[in-house]
């Protein structure tokens, strides 16, 4: 979607008299759309410059893509020949942080299962902090003001009755429990990627959602939304909580609880 | 993920999904790249972690001055469809700030602009076209002649 919005604003700004050029991930949209400049990228979604960490690459990518802005024959569509470099071959294979605990157990009482994912998160913090140091002190789990003990309890609390409080007023319930969600995730992927050998974003995925007590409560959250009677809810859950490839994991709605 | 990795029906959603219709828009000129003033616009829903997140289908967009700290950089985009771990590791996989300076000091580029801005790409482009015009004018004001927008 974000070839499509950033296309858009290629023409709206380019129309007020600025020159604007486009990295497109997703090349049909690019054609379809015609900005007036655009360099189509044969990465993945989410990595418009190609990797981390590959300094000259990302460079060839942002000189190829501002060279463009001197022509002025569009619209202008190119594609960047070369695939992403990939990860260091010395780098070890990744291991889980943690070991996995029994996520089918029994959690039939919700604050075992909330108590559970707090010791989880407890083992993890090490490696999660750790992963943040290095990287300049970037902490991607801020979108709330939430700790992590309080997005259990927002989760979970959800869950239960979604109608619970919202401790963020100022967006919709369902907004808030999206930000929680992302917080969460967004700790684990950071504790599994801390001293990381070589792990793609879906092995990250595969462990947080299949081998995690977090990821169980996120799978089990989508099923809740989808259990609503309102459309909205079932909507917003099918778009924005669990990536398409882990769709599989999620389970039947009366398994939410 | 690749978009053509993607399991259906998602992948066909994504690539399917309905598009504006866009008369040609013709290109403005401007002098070659070494005398240019460069913006940046991520859609990545970037954002300092002191500002309120993104909510979906709300034209918007956050300030990124040049000299924020990149540190305080985090993601609210709504999409779980895509790679997160590249700009945990690195933010330049999705917004190449430190490229840019490079640039600017090698004299690839004249300059970086003053401000680049966050965007969250799921939001309808229609909710930007009257956003995009005051944009243009604070660009023009810092004296931006070249602007690159990166989706993710």
């Amino acid at each position: 979607m974000c070839t499509r919005a950033v296309s858009g604003l290629a023409h709206y700004l380019e129309r007020e008299g600025l020159p604007t050029t486009v990295i497109a991930l997703i090349r049909p949209h690019a054609a379809q759309l015609r900005p007036p400049r655009a360099l189509a990228v044969p990465f993945e979604l989410g990595r418009p410059f190609g990797a981390p960490e590959a300094p000259d690459f990302q460079r060839r990518v942002l000189l190829e893509a501002l060279s463009l802005l001197e022509r002025t024959d569009g619209p202008i569509l190119v594609d960047f020949a070369d695939a992403p470099p990939e990860p260091g071959s010395g780098l070890a294979s990744w291991s889980a942080p943690i070991e996995a605990e029994e996520i089918a157990g029994d959690f039939s009482d919700p604050r075992v299962r909330t108590d559970a994912i707090k010791s989880e998160i407890t083992a993890l913090r090490p490696m999660r902090d750790q992963f943040v140091l290095e990287h300049g002190g970037r902490q991607f789990d801020r979108i709330t003001p939430l700790t992590l003990d309080q997005i259990i309890d927002l989760i979970q609390g959800f869950i239960l009755d979604p109608s619970i409080e919202n401790p963020m007023p100022a967006f919709a319930l369902r907004q808030t429990v999206k930000f929680a969600t992302d917080d969460l995730k967004h700790f684990y992927y950071q504790a599994g990627l801390a001293g990381a050998g070589r792990i793609t974003d879906i092995e990250l995925d595969n462990w947080f959602f299949g081998n995690t007590l977090a990821g169980d409560l996120v799978l089990r959250l989508k099923a809740g939304f989808l259990s609503s009677s309102d459309a909205e809810m079932r909507l917003f859950a099918e778009r924005s909580l669990v990536p398409s490839h882990q769709a599989h994991r999620v389970p039947r709605a009366n398994w939410a609880v | 993920m690749y978009p053509n990795d993607m399991p259906e029906p998602f992948r066909g959603n994504l690539l399917n999904q309905k598009m504006p219709d866009y008369e040609e828009t013709p290109c403005a000129g401007g002098p070659p790249l070494t005398m240019r003033r460069i913006s940046m616009i991520s859609t990545a829903g970037l954002h300092r972690c002191q500002e309120p997140p993104f909510v979906p289908g709300r034209g918007e967009f956050r300030l990124i001055p040049d000299d924020t700290n990149i540190a305080d950089l985090i993601t609210s985009h709504v999409a779980p469809n895509f790679d997160r771990t590249g700009m945990m590791r690195d933010i330049n996989t999705v917004f190449p700030i430190d490229r840019l300076r490079e640039l600017e000091k090698s004299g690839a580029i004249a300059s970086v602009a003053a401000n680049h801005y966050g965007f969250m790409g799921a939001t309808p482009p229609t909710e930007h076209v009257e956003l995009a015009k005051n944009l243009a004018t604070d660009m023009k004001a810092d004296g931006v002649d070249g602007v690159l927008l990166a989706g993710v």
